[in-house]
């Protein structure tokens, strides 16, 4: 059974975990797509890198975490740093292969129309490919946000220091399944991951009014 | 646009121009070699590049604007070679246009055809001026497509779009790479017309490439027959091609029917027309009557007071006394006007199974008379193709 007393004794304790929780996944994606944004981009010019690129990614996404953990405390110590590492990592396979399928994804017409018309590259590549590659973009970000919300629970066993709400889940399970504090750590962080997806999608709509605008009166 | 600027029309001169590709390693589709390409387009024509596929047109037409790189030789725009040209610049002056259009799918119509003034650094105002003056300059009303996006419209609608786009930044030269190609039949003989209503128009250098014969012939008014591995094989109005073709390859290309397709290049206010006796209503049946038996040809027109034709009298039929009635007139022939093609007249002179069309003006008064006979003598071989050719060009539908 619940014990409400508990909950109540510690509202503010969820509401700082639900927060660093936040903090610790906006941080690990905020950084993740920064460097495969750029190494998309790199992959995108160069064609030949991007087989490297993406192979080093998928190698990186296959190290478990627990040992990742205990292998960067002897460098970066109890640190963010060492939370956010994993994190990081784990979201550069998706969102890296995500941003070159949108990139690709953009017709050969439409690319040979800028050409035509005069577009620098980097005209061709702001104005043209990266808004056309959008939706596969945001798709990315909600898999890879989704995936680093449920990480960051594990982050816990660097320490107490972290973990977000999933603190509460390794605190209950070590006070012998204290199924009430495990509870308070699993459910808001579900409906973190659920929110912030829908947010996602929520923006999209709004960045990409082209891509719901379905034939109203198609007449020659 | 002043009024000077949108009189601008280039000169294109392609000097033993040359392109070969590393023959092993090309896809099917991938662009054709170009074997020693001469030839100059002279300032507001339309000069149709056609071939089978593989015989260089696309190619030939994309190193104009360095899309593709010559491997030998030059090509200049008003006497400047454009290999010295930076190639965004280049192709900001230059239109384009291709098949399957290119919209940006994430901008409204609008935003599209304001692409090249926006990278050309246009005020704001001024861009949106100017692609609502070309959305309807090419028939599509901008308040009502400005603000959709390119997958709300119809094929037809989309290209007319590609087109505008392209003349957004009143570029001296055109480039059209089979820009109706992908349009249903209907659809893109009514682009067609179209086109060559705007050009006549605006009388830009326009560089444009198909496949189609009957569109080079009917859109061109010089036509650059290829042949594949990139040789031009005939370079000539398209009345000299179908009359005279410089070769077996030009002959077969233009097909066994080169006769009829000249039928469709003639417009009948290039025939020279017979007279033929007339009468208007009221007047004197024995005088008509008589007149119509002093000429060789049995029939009467019978005219309304205005001069418009009602239609025919069989000269047996005519009263010897008494004033000419609407009720003596016989099902008409063909009413055809000056600018109807001979192909059009034929039709409908075969149609309603009669030897002579009624041509008028455009007031529907009475002009002569088109025969069967002075079609022939128009196509016959002695007649001079430049002649017949005279006023082809430019003049729609």
């Amino acid at each position: 059974m619940i014990d409400w007393g508990w909950l109540a004794g510690h509202l503010d304790a969820i509401a700082y975990r639900t927060a660093q929780h936040v903090y610790l996944a906006a941080l690990g994606v905020a950084i993740g797509f920064a460097i495969s944004f750029v190494l998309a981009l790199v992959a995108a010019r160069h064609r030949a890198l991007y087989p490297p690129i993406s192979a080093l990614a998928g190698i990186l996404y296959t190290i478990p975490s627990l040992a990742l953990f205990a292998a960067l405390i002897s460098i970066t110590g109890f640190s963010v740093v060492t939370a956010e590492v994993p994190l990081v990592m784990y979201t550069l396979v998706i969102l890296v292969r995500n941003i070159v399928a949108g990139l690709d994804g953009v017709p050969g017409e439409v690319l040979e129309a800028a050409d035509g018309m005069g577009h620098t590259r980097r005209q061709r590549l702001w104005r043209v490919e990266l808004p056309l590659a959008v939706p596969l973009i945001v798709a990315g970000l909600r898999l890879a946000t989704v995936s680093t919300i449920g990480l960051v629970t594990i982050t816990g066993t660097i320490s107490d220091a972290f973990g977000g709400l999933g603190y509460f889940i390794l605190d209950g399970y070590h006070r012998g399944n204290f199924l009430t504090e495990m509870y308070a750590g699993a459910l808001p962080s579900i409906l973190l991951a659920l929110g912030a997806d829908l947010l996602f999608v929520r923006a999209q709509r709004r960045v990409t009014p082209w891509a719901h605008a379905r034939a109203l009166e198609a007449t020659s | 646009m002043p009024e000077q600027a949108a009189r601008r029309a280039a000169i294109v001169e392609y000097e033993h121009v040359s392109k070969s590709y590393a023959t092993a390693k090309l896809p099917r589709g991938a662009p054709g070699a170009v074997n020693d390409l001469s030839l100059t387009v002279p300032a507001g024509k339309i000069c149709v590049l056609v071939g089978p596929s593989g015989c260089g047109k696309t190619t030939s037409l994309k190193m104009v604007n360095r899309l593709i790189e010559p491997t030998s030789g030059r090509i200049l725009i008003d006497g400047a070679d454009v290999a010295g040209r930076d190639a965004t610049e280049l192709r900001r002056e230059i239109g384009y246009v291709i098949q399957q259009v290119g919209l940006f799918p994430h901008q409204t119509i609008g935003a599209n055809v304001a692409v090249v003034p926006r990278l050309l650094g246009w005020p704001a105002a001024r861009q949106r001026a100017r692609a609502e003056e070309l959305l309807s300059l090419v028939g599509l009303d901008p308040a009502l497509y400005r603000d959709r996006y390119p997958a709300q419209l119809s094929g037809g609608e989309r290209q007319r779009v590609g087109v505008a786009r392209a003349l957004a930044a009143d570029p001296p030269l055109m480039l059209m790479d089979e820009p109706f190609g992908a349009v249903d039949p209907i659809v893109r003989e009514r682009l067609q017309n179209e086109f060559l209503r705007l050009q006549a128009e605006l009388a830009k250098t326009i560089l444009f490439v198909t496949h189609d014969i009957d569109e080079a012939i009917k859109l061109g008014d010089l036509v650059a027959v290829m042949q594949v591995g990139g040789h031009l094989e005939q370079f000539a109005p398209p009345a000299q091609i179908l009359a005279a073709p410089a070769s077996e390859f030009v002959a077969d290309f233009v097909g066994a029917d080169r006769g009829l397709k000249r039928l469709s290049l003639t417009r009948v206010g290039e025939v020279a027309l017979q007279p033929v006796v007339t009468a208007r209503i009221g007047d004197s049946a024995g005088e008509a009557r008589a007149r119509t038996f002093a000429d060789p040809f049995p029939y009467l027109l019978l005219l309304d007071p205005s001069g418009r034709p009602i239609g025919w009298v069989n000269q047996r039929h005519i009263p010897g006394t008494g004033t000419l009635a609407p009720s003596l007139a016989t099902p008409m022939s063909p009413l055809l006007d000056r600018r109807t093609t001979l192909k059009d007249a034929l039709s409908m002179m075969l149609d309603a199974d009669v030897q002579t069309g009624i041509v008028v003006d455009r007031t529907g008064r009475l002009r002569g008379v088109l025969t069967v006979e002075a079609i022939a003598a128009a196509l016959r071989p002695s007649a001079d193709p430049d002649g017949i050719a005279g006023g082809t060009s430019g003049a729609g539908a």
